[in-house]
């Protein structure tokens, strides 16, 4: 059992050692340029076609709300309409709507994981997977021009689970085998039948890096470039550098020359409408990507796993860059040997951002938990953050990473109604999302089986567990 | 001249045994009833507990410790698990649970490859883990994986607690590929080497497939001195084992189990018991398809012995290994398993099953005085150990974790580098 285990954890990082660069090979001049002299892009091929659920106006009663932005309130309600909050206090008093008993219960902002691969890491894994996964076009270390929405399996179980856990918001970002993996996607955490119907309307693209040594023990375990740190940054700054060249040829009027999508996505990151989400474990990597950032003016908005954020919290604050980061892995890589459980809580000590992710599709299904493990350790160590604080590293502040923290992740007047109605205190172990709100339609009913949603994986297969 | 000397005495260097330790105002599971003692003291002599009572008097000249109302249970035994084996599971070489080629199948053997002084050891301890089954990941002769130990987490010494405690194989599609491609293979050898090593004088040596070292491993299996523990998620599987216990009459225990619950009439009637994931209810592969989360309650409620193991993705297989145990056990209460059942599952039946339960897994007379005091409930992730003792002495955090925390803690800023501290 240990080793199916550690093989279907590590899948995309160690497993796909066994891909066949073969398989997509193909002149590297057709991969990046998509037409001579092309116009301007158009400026979203592939828009959302999400719509809300049908939903009703409603008043949440009596239920312990901690909303996302630091603050509880206690017996308290929360109004909804249209799909937005418009009040979270006491006493609210709305006619006409449906009204929801929360007494006894809890209400947060519905949970954000800020790192999913749910839809491209998709489960059952078999043998096809090891030589072609969607995880991350690995075909060359820079997949810059690859667009992770393209490979989202909507009918992927992994979305249901999660949102049975509360989750509402979903980041997918590409996998950390490549040095760019490619632009991520914020998707709604509805069940649909395409990408597009769970597409997060208007959401900023993100691109995902990475550095350390998942590049370089693939493509240096081929005898290929990178295949050390300094490897990595040098790929970086050359793509970087091109990008800057790209940018200034097609900006203002005159002929933009042929279209490059690899710098495409690169010059976004330039201009700033690409966020820039990086996969490092070590504070000296993380050190010198923040360094990079800074040769070529941008921003990173966070860095995924970061197991050594906490050595450097006032680096990450200067440079007002999150931390995703899990509660307890630590010690499987080289590179994670120094992971501590207290992580998140002593980066939130000094003042810098700290998230918790999944990364895992099982880890997915309570980011809450993730949240009070983290917040465990930190009381241990002597750090008390009462729950209106903790469920901030999976509401507020992956919605600001995100740059959607004017819209989700918090509950107040004008922010989407996505919301989780708790049976209990959301950190407990014995709680359960009873029901999960996106835009202020039920998405989720624990107690109501036509509103538990179930992928097309399925239904119609002996020995899945009765509904 | 006596109270100089008794004073003296306590000063002396004594051994840790000689010591009597009465913990005090607990809260205590000791695992041989459905609900705790209030207010209980439990006296432990020369490591060993001696009794367990409500309101019970410490001995005079015990040494005291308040448990001040805390839980406290046994400490973890983790059924499953490759502590002591993996270090970086990243660098293959820093990892000794598996052998991929050479002459070792069912005789591959870890016991002499344990290492007391890895830092998973010392994380697991602290997270108040004092027994577990250490099972080999793969042998050079599939299905067999070889011999699993159990480990007593001491401080000192050899870790060792028992070696060639169980032989471990493993079915399914997961490992299908190294029979050929079919796990009717795996079947089909698992059934050969039993026949052979019941009646190896009736094969004639040249048609024989297994070895002598592997033959023998298999003797102890025959006799039911030790069990065979099964690897296998789906029902087929499951059922396929239930088959072997009764065709050879062996002892039988499943691991993994995702679909067990769909047999678990047969399980219970066979008394096969069944160690599986608690958090495990994603599809992973096709043989995992009927996996949930009321697995446990399920079993448990029809009569099957549980108790759990957790993968988490290899990681928290030996990493966490005793704080993602707790995790764990109270998602399988939050999903129907009874408080008391969740906490057997991580403490008396992982002991019973391997039959470590004459020292491990429960508080009763003449058990070891391995406890953990909780700082709150153990089954909440959020808590965590206050006091772990083995052999009735506590147990100092020895981790990295511990070492990395206390360095890099929040306060005011110092005048040299951490690498000073």
């Amino acid at each position: 059992m240990g080793g199916d285990m550690k093989k279907r954890g590590r899948f995309r990082h160690v497993a796909l050692a066994l891909a066949v660069a073969a398989l997509f090979a193909s002149p590297a001049a057709a991969k990046k340029e998509a037409r001579r002299d092309a116009p301007a892009a158009p400026s979203d091929p592939w828009p959302s076609t999400y719509r809300p659920l049908p939903r009703a106006d409603m008043l949440i009663t009596g239920a312990t709300v901690l909303d996302g932005a630091g603050g509880r309130h206690d017996a308290a309600d929360v109004l909804v309409r249209d799909g937005r909050v418009v009040a979270v206090g006491r006493n609210l008093d709305a006619v006409g709507v449906e009204v929801v008993d929360g007494r006894g219960k809890w209400v947060t902002p519905g949970i954000i994981d800020v790192h999913s691969h749910n839809g491209t890491f998709v489960v059952p894994l078999t043998s096809v997977d090891e030589t072609g996964s969607d995880v991350t076009e690995i075909s060359d270390p820079n997949a810059a021009e690859t667009w992770i929405e393209h490979a989202v399996n909507a009918q992927d179980v992994a979305f249901s689970r999660a949102l049975a856990g509360g989750v509402t918001t979903l980041q997918i970002l590409p996998g950390s085998t490549t040095i760019i993996g490619g632009r991520s996607v914020i998707l709604k955490n509805v069940p649909a039948v395409t990408m597009q119907g769970m597409k997060f309307p208007g959401a900023p693209q993100g691109v995902k890096l990475a550095c350390g040594e998942n590049p370089k023990l693939f493509y240096g375990g081929r005898g290929g470039a990178p295949n050390s740190r300094q490897g990595e940054l040098a790929m970086f700054r050359a793509a970087f550098s091109a990008a800057q060249d790209y940018r200034e040829r097609t900006r203002g009027n005159g002929p933009k020359g042929p279209r490059n999508l690899e710098l495409e996505t690169l010059a976004g990151v330039l201009s700033g409408d690409i966020r820039v989400q990086a996969h490092c474990y070590r504070a000296d990597d993380m050190a010198v990507m923040l360094g990079l950032a800074r040769e070529f003016d941008f921003r990173i908005a966070a860095f995924h796993h970061a197991t050594e954020a906490y050595k450097i919290p006032a680096l990450l604050r200067e440079a007002g860059t999150c931390a995703a980061v899990w509660s307890d892995w630590w010690g499987f890589k080289v590179e994670a040997q120094d992971g501590i459980r207290e992580n998140a809580p002593f980066v939130d000590a000094a003042g810098a951002c700290a998230m918790m992710h999944s990364d895992s599709p099982q880890i997915g299904q309570r980011l809450t938990i993730e949240a009070a493990k983290a917040a465990g350790a930190g009381r241990r160590a002597g750090l008390t953050l009462p729950p209106e604080t903790i469920i901030r590293w999976v509401t507020s502040n992956p919605a600001k990473a995100m740059g959607l923290g004017d819209r989700i992740g918090t509950l107040a007047p004008g922010y989407n109604a996505d919301l989780v109605l708790w049976s209990g205190d959301p950190f407990s172990i014995y709680s359960h999302a009873d029901r999960v709100y996106i835009d202020g339609a039920l998405a989720y009913d624990r107690a109501n089986l036509a509103y538990r949603p179930r992928s097309d994986f399925e239904i119609g297969r002996t020995g899945v567990s009765p509904r | 001249m006596k109270h100089l000397l008794a004073a003296l005495a306590i000063f002396a260097a004594l051994p840790a045994q000689a010591e009597t330790v009465a913990i005090i105002n607990a809260r205590v599971w000791t695992m041989t009833a459905e609900t705790p003692i209030e207010n209980a003291t439990i006296v432990a002599r020369d490591g060993a507990i001696v009794s367990v009572a409500a309101g019970g008097a410490a001995p005079a000249g015990a040494r005291l410790i308040d448990a001040a109302g805390r839980i406290v249970t046994p400490g973890l035994v983790n059924a499953a698990t490759q502590l002591g084996l993996v270090e970086v599971s990243g660098a293959r070489e820093t990892n000794d649970q598996a052998v991929a080629s050479g002459a070792l199948g069912a005789a591959f053997d870890v016991q002499y490859a344990l290492n007391a002084n890895s830092t998973l050891i010392a994380q697991a301890r602290a997270d108040g883990v004092t027994e577990a089954m250490v099972y080999p990941a793969a042998s050079a002769s599939a299905p067999f994986q070889g011999r699993g130990a159990l480990i007593h987490l001491k401080p000192d010494g050899d870790i060792l607690d028992r070696a060639q405690a169980a032989l471990f194989v493993r079915v399914g599609s997961g490992s299908s590929d190294k029979v050929g491609g079919s796990r009717a293979a795996q079947w089909q050898l698992i059934r050969n080497a039993l026949d052979e090593a019941r009646a190896p004088q009736g094969i004639d040596p040249r048609e024989r497939l297994l070895g002598r070292l592997d033959r023998a491993s298999l003797a102890p299996v025959l006799d039911r001195r030790i069990p065979m523990a099964i690897a296998a998620e789906r029902e087929s599987d499951i059922r396929q084992a239930i088959a072997l216990a009764g065709d050879y009459g062996i002892r039988v225990v499943i691991l993994g189990g995702a679909e067990a619950w769909r047999a678990k009439t047969e399980l219970a009637a066979k008394r096969i018991p069944v160690i599986l994931d608690p958090m495990l209810n994603l599809p992973y592969s096709f043989d995992q398809i009927g996996a949930r989360l009321d697995n446990a309650a399920l079993l448990s409620n029809a009569g099957v012995k549980i108790a759990f193991t957790v993968p988490g993705a290899g990681i928290h297989l030996s990493y966490n290994a005793g704080s993602a145990l707790r995790e764990g056990a109270g998602i399988a209460v939050a999903n129907g398993l009874p408080y008391a059942a969740a906490l057997r599952a991580i403490t008396r039946s992982g002991a019973e099953i391997w039959g470590a339960d004459d020292r491990q897994g429960s508080i009763a007379p003449g058990k070891a005085a391995d406890l953990v005091i909780w700082d709150g409930d153990p089954l909440e992730p959020a808590s965590g150990p206050a006091v772990v003792l083995i052999g009735g002495r506590e147990v100092e955090d020895t981790s990295r974790q511990a070492a990395l925390r206390a360095r890099y803690a929040p306060g005011a800023e110092k005048p040299l580098p951490p690498a000073y501290q």
